[in-house]
């Protein structure tokens, strides 16, 4: 009997692939935000890589800008841009700046400040009611207070075509969040400020789907996801170490050891 | 000063401009910080219920509202005090409007000391400063009612983010009704050779009111893009300048004005009339404070006479 074996879902290789494309980058590059990045990487493939959405029509932004390493792997990966453009991160000719920017093809919104992406597609959500706004947010940033002004907003204008996933992978810069900041049962707090609210394994493509499709079709309601992952998934000695939050000229002892993981 | 019956409402001025643009452009928006009634909006809001935007008290969130309506394609203005936009959300008017380059129109009411009884708090004397720092960023000040429905037609089609900055108190109209408003152009009120007076906003009528012949008076109500060419072939004919500004020295018009006179090695007597480094404290006549801090007729009139 095999209880705990499943079949590895069909989008397992891309998200390997991808994950060595961002390692790849901030190894490059001498610095780069890779915990967030990789925490949130199953997320963002869960909703380009389904037949869900067309960002073509509707929107995406994604709030913690510092996380957009997976966001532009998984655009060069849809051919929005050619892949060798991200070998160019952070160089001061390229488009792949530090944090996300509509420079780059396929972004809607610049972001870098955290707690102003829930605004802005609050904002575009009630500007565009034919099509969904899904906004990607984190669990650190919402220690800002304009976070929980665009949550009482969007309950007031009962933006049913608003969806804010939070990617909860309690750690931020400086620490866990219950450390610096506690964020816990957020999932509660959203539910008593109006909003639906699913929490999923943030790394299962299945229960993301789920989420997803049960949150497009909330639609009088705005639909909150708390994604439970975790930071710098993939390589196993920088998971859940707030350390890898961002990394500064990594060795290539420990490129090489993160590289041989991903590669497995 | 004046007599009651010759002023005009700036902001109701704004607020009935914006109510002719909405009849004609069904896809302009008013965001709202809870300050309807003190900009006039009332109206607006009941006869435009569906795009008029309360945010509440959350000046923050308000500007990343506005920032995505304007993503979505419509007409947006922001309106509250200045104080509070951007006195509060300027990261986020940096990042989620400029940055992005959202065309915006940003209304920050109670500029300046002329918000007299309502104290130091109230009295923003750093918007300019502020929003003539941000990139894609313009900025402009009505100097009265006439001309603020005109910067309020103008900026409705423009499609950058722009700041408009206006005050609370009624003030008497000496702009030309018959000019037109065209951004980066200043007014010349009065045409003189002895010394060129430069400023914004209501304090302007200060100079013109004195009607001294030696004064060229140019109303700078596009502070950025400013009209270089205008003002530095005055000051290139009078040698004397006097800024005059309801606004810090730092950051103001003045320090502007200097930057141009320098670059283009112009030689001039400079003289900043301009709140110096202080706050502003309440009163009952916003004349009073203007002449506590020395921006007032009375140090006007010194200054000429010093500077001649």
């Amino acid at each position: 009997m095999k209880l705990f074996s499943k079949k590895p879902h069909q989008l397992e290789p891309l998200a390997k692939q991808l994950r060595l494309d961002i390692l790849n980058m901030v190894y490059a590059a001498h610095s780069g935000h890779l915990g967030g990045s990789l925490s949130n990487l199953d997320i963002i493939i869960s909703l380009y890589y389904s037949d869900i959405f067309n960002f073509d029509r509707d929107h995406f932004v994604l709030s913690a800008g510092h996380t957009c390493l997976s966001h532009y792997a998984v655009l060069a990966s849809l051919g929005k841009f050619p892949k060798k453009l991200l070998n160019t991160y952070t160089e001061i000719n390229s488009i792949i700046q530090g944090h996300e920017s509509t420079d780059v093809p396929g972004v809607e919104f610049s972001s870098g400040a955290l707690g102003q992406g829930l605004s802005f597609a609050a904002g575009l959500a009630l500007g565009d009611k034919d099509h969904h706004t899904i906004c990607l947010t984190s669990d650190g940033e919402h220690d800002e207070g304009q976070i929980w002004e665009a949550i009482m907003f969007a309950n007031k204008y009962h933006l049913g075509n608003l969806i804010n996933i939070v990617d909860c992978n309690k750690f931020q810069i400086d620490g866990s969040t219950a450390d610096i900041m506690p964020t816990d049962e957020l999932a509660a707090k959203y539910l008593r400020f109006g909003w639906t609210v699913t929490s999923v394994n943030g790394h299962n493509y299945h229960d993301l789907h789920k989420a997803i499709v049960k949150a497009k079709n909330s639609s009088i309601y705005p639909a909150c996801i708390i994604a439970h992952t975790t930071l710098a998934k993939g390589i196993s000695f920088m998971e859940k170490d707030y350390h890898y939050h961002d990394i500064k000229d990594m060795s290539e002892d420990i490129y090489l050891k993160a590289k041989h993981e991903l590669d497995r | 000063m004046n007599s009651t019956d010759n002023l005009h409402s700036i902001r109701q001025a704004f607020s009935d401009t914006l109510i002719d643009l909405a009849g004609e452009n069904l896809n302009l928006y008013v965001v709202s910080a809870d300050l309807k009634s003190s900009l006039s909006l009332s109206k607006f809001a009941s006869k435009f219920r569906g795009r008029f935007i309360e945010c509440g008290v959350a000046e923050n969130n308000a500007a990343g509202i506005a920032a995505g309506l304007a993503k979505s394609g419509k007409t947006v203005f922001l309106a509250t005090y200045a104080c509070f936009s951007p006195g509060i959300n300027w990261n986020t008017i940096k990042q989620s409007i400029c940055y992005n380059n959202l065309p915006v129109k940003i209304i920050g009411s109670h500029g300046g000391l002329a918000s007299a009884d309502l104290g130091a708090t109230h009295q923003m004397l750093e918007d300019i400063a502020l929003m003539r720092s941000l990139p894609n960023m313009d900025v402009f000040a009505p100097a009265d009612a006439l001309e603020t429905a005109k910067i309020i037609h103008t900026v409705s089609h423009s499609p950058k983010p722009a700041y408009i900055r206006l005050v609370r108190p009624s003030t008497p109209n000496f702009t030309n009704s018959r000019s037109s408003f065209t951004i980066g152009h200043s007014q010349i009120l009065q045409t003189g050779s002895k010394i060129t007076v430069l400023g914004y906003g209501p304090i302007l009528n200060s100079a013109l009111s004195l009607k001294n012949k030696n004064l060229e008076i140019i109303n700078c109500s596009s502070i950025k893009p400013l009209d270089s060419k205008t003002i530095l072939s005055s000051i290139k004919k009078t040698s004397r300048c006097i800024i005059i500004e309801d606004h810090q020295k730092n950051g103001g018009l003045g320090e502007a004005v200097a930057s141009l006179i320098l670059t283009h090695n112009l030689k001039s007597k400079f003289i900043h009339l301009a709140v110096d480094d202080q706050f502003g404290r309440s009163a009952k006549n916003y004349f009073d404070l203007y002449d506590l801090h020395c921006i007032g007729q009375k140090e006007l009139i010194r200054t000429i006479k010093n500077i001649l």
